[in-house]
């Protein structure tokens, strides 16, 4: 009780940060309700707000069909990315061999080679395989992540050795050990990982702006793009879109929020 | 990485490699006989609302009348386009006929391998050029061949609002006819409104050369004179000087130019110099909201005007002779009087052939509907070739010279000294011969 006069200047400063945080969405919101005539005001609440973005975008692009084309490329990217993380990372840490420290080296400096420099490459050989305008062409050349292996191979390092030294005297082999016992036990850190692979994927932009030829194959990025064009940009079904292609986020936020922050703060995650 | 990063990267990456080293002249095929499948870059088809509709429309009614002709549509934005066909090279499958914007059409012709019309098609392009504007079929020649036929196009006009206009004491059913008449009106306008008087789209991100090139050359300039760099000499440099004044005594709206049309549609500016393609969707956002009008672009004094053409134009690609006809045919299809009238009617853009716009059966009614189109057909009969450089640093050029127009307009120095700076600095990235 005594604290509460010292804790308002907090409790002021994170009321304006949060309304900061919060007011792009709300303005998206807002202008996806807006009439085209009324686009530009700055008025906080539209005159006649209706809901006529949003059949237009369902009406223009196939929205429905890119938001799951979205849902199953983030989701497959994730998995892929938590499973070669986990397996790659299990490698190194449980069987070192001589040059182990090199191949780290060259995992974390593959995190640092810019995009610019494999995508014309990895188009060549997508384009060769067949994988162009394919949800697997989206996911594959994304499945293997430096940084779920870096981030698993700390997390890994710092798991008890006699726990595994005890399982393996106990007949346990090395798969028994991984999804029984690690695993398990890594839970924060793999929630972290898969919530922001996830986010990164559903957020990922040119190489299906690369890859993509139809629209009915397109991801959520691409079919946004529909709306904006050198002639101008709608800016009511353009955010009419963007706040369809937040919903699903914003629905596994709500849902796991308490997860979500456990898992970030206990994996020293941000 | 925005956008911008991603496409000078493709660009990079696609021209460091030869991308369709030319290849023995194979004849066109007569006809089709067989099922084929040819793909189609267009970038109205990534417009939802805007050319989407009407190009899914036009590729329908092609497939009707040519049933054994496959059309694989592939959707792109203008500004990536380019970049889409050159990795559809580099990875080997060669597109047959793509829509491109008229500023790479050197590179378009000398270096991605596009097909000359006139070796191709011969005969059958002179036959299918009749009735075509002369200057619109200028529009995509290269060294005195017909590399890209022009598709969609428009040229820069002059949106007003009429509410400011008549707020400023002006009279909207007189506008400014020369640059000195807009200047003294956007003062007006800026002085009793405190709204922007006039802004150019002439300057970037957005794409704005073909604004620029358009008023300096009204003034008699040239952005270049073969490969010699001229955006800093006299006539054109004159043009940019004019339009420092005009931002100097606050004529010119001191705006970001990136939301130069969002700043026009909130009736924020009286007068705004940009491509007619934008006048529907200008229509229905400022509808019930302020009176738009429309004029032709500003001369300076007596000078004829200069407009260029902003938009694009189809490139046959293909090698396979039978894909060549499929496309060729494809072409003619999207070029074809049936075809402008929906282009222009649904779309906006203005229509190459022009005996439709008297024709009951295709434009009359809908420009009698539509009487704002007239300033943009007027101005046609002065359309001038928008200038695209040549060799492979022509993207770099262009931006050097954009960005000196912008600091030379916007900036605080001399903005001839500017211009001359950016002048000597771009031309040893022209081709020395």
């Amino acid at each position: 009780m005594t604290n509460r006069p010292r804790q308002l200047p907090v409790h002021a400063m994170m009321i304006v940060l949060s309304v900061l945080a919060l007011f792009p969405v709300y303005w998206m919101i807002v202008t996806a309700l807006k009439p085209e005539t009324e686009i530009f005001s700055t008025a906080l609440w539209p005159k006649a707000p209706s809901l006529e973005n949003f059949g237009y975008v369902l009406e223009a692009i196939p929205m429905l069909r890119i938001l799951w084309n979205t849902a199953l490329m983030a989701s497959a990217t994730a998995a892929a990315q938590v499973l070669t993380g986990l397996l790659a990372a299990y490698a190194l840490v449980r069987w070192p061999f001589p040059g182990v420290k090199l191949a780290q080296a060259v995992i974390g400096l593959s995190w640092l080679v810019p995009f610019q420099v494999t995508m014309i490459p990895n188009y060549v050989l997508a384009t060769e395989l067949g994988l162009r305008d394919t949800i697997a062409g989206l996911v594959i050349p994304n499945a293997a992540a430096a940084f779920a292996v870096i981030v698993f191979y700390n997390a890994m390092r710092s798991f008890p050795k006699e726990v595994i030294e005890a399982a393996r005297m106990d007949g346990a082999g090395a798969s028994r050990i991984l999804w029984q016992i690690v695993a398990p036990n890594m839970r924060p850190a793999l929630a972290a990982l898969t919530v922001l692979a996830f986010i990164s994927a559903w957020n990922e932009y040119f190489w299906p702006l690369l890859l993509t030829r139809h629209i009915e194959n397109a991801v959520v990025q691409i079919g946004l793009e529909m709306f904006m064009s050198q002639e101008g940009n709608q800016w009511g079904p353009m955010m009419a879109a963007a706040t369809l292609a937040s919903l699903p986020i914003l629905a596994l936020y709500l849902v796991l929020h308490r997860q979500i922050i456990d898992s970030f703060m206990r994996s020293g995650l941000k | 990485m925005n956008r911008r990063d991603f496409l000078a990267t493709a660009s990079a990456a696609a021209l460091l490699a030869p991308l369709a080293p030319r290849l023995a002249h194979a004849t066109m095929a007569g006809e089709i006989t067989e099922p084929v499948t040819i793909s189609f870059y267009d970038y109205n088809l990534a417009s939802a609302g805007l050319g989407k509709e009407a190009t899914e429309k036009l590729i329908a009614g092609f497939m009707k009348a040519h049933p054994l002709i496959k059309v694989d549509a592939i959707a792109a934005q203008s500004n990536e386009i380019l970049s889409r066909v050159q990795a559809d090279l580099v990875a080997g499958d060669q597109p047959d006929l793509a829509q491109l914007v008229f500023r790479d059409l050197i590179y378009i012709a000398r270096d991605l391998g596009a097909e000359a019309l006139e070796d191709l098609a011969g005969e059958e392009l002179a036959e299918h050029a009749r009735g075509m504007a002369p200057k619109g079929l200028d529009l995509g020649k290269v060294d005195g061949k017909t590399y890209g036929l022009a598709f969609t196009f428009s040229t820069p006009v002059l949106f007003i609002n009429a509410d400011l206009f008549r707020a400023a004491g002006l009279d909207p059913e007189n506008p400014p006819r020369t640059w000195d008449e807009v200047r003294a009106a956007g003062k007006a306008i800026h002085e009793k409104t405190g709204k922007g008087g006039f802004f150019p789209g002439a300057y970037g991100p957005i794409d704005g050369t073909f604004v620029y090139q358009a008023i300096a050359m009204s003034n008699g300039g040239m952005v270049r004179e073969g490969n010699k760099l001229t955006f800093a000499d006299d006539g054109a440099a004159d043009a940019v000087v004019m339009l420092r004044e005009a931002m100097d005594e606050g004529s010119h709206a001191r705006i970001d130019p990136a939301s130069h049309m969002d700043t026009f549609q909130a009736g924020e500016l009286g007068m705004f110099l940009f491509t007619s393609a934008v006048m529907s969707r200008f229509e229905k956002s400022t509808a019930g909201k302020f009176e738009m009008r429309l004029a032709k672009m500003p001369s300076f004094g007596d000078k004829p005007t200069a407009p260029t053409n902003s938009g694009s134009a189809l490139f046959l690609l293909s090698k396979d002779p039978v894909k060549q006809r499929a496309a060729w045919e494809l072409m003619k299809y999207l070029t074809s009087k049936e075809a402008y009238t929906i282009i222009t009617s649904e779309i906006g853009y203005l229509p190459l052939r022009l005996d439709i716009i008297d024709d009951p059966k295709y434009l009359k009614g809908y420009v009698e509907a539509h009487p704002m189109l007239q300033p943009n057909l007027e101005q046609l009969q002065n359309l001038t070739p928008n200038v695209a450089f040549p060799g492979p640093n022509y993207r770099q050029v262009e931006n050097m010279m954009k960005d000196a127009v912008v600091e030379a307009v916007f900036g605080h120095g001399d903005p001839r000294a500017v211009l001359k700076a950016a002048q000597d600095q771009a031309q040893p990235l022209m081709p020395s011969s």
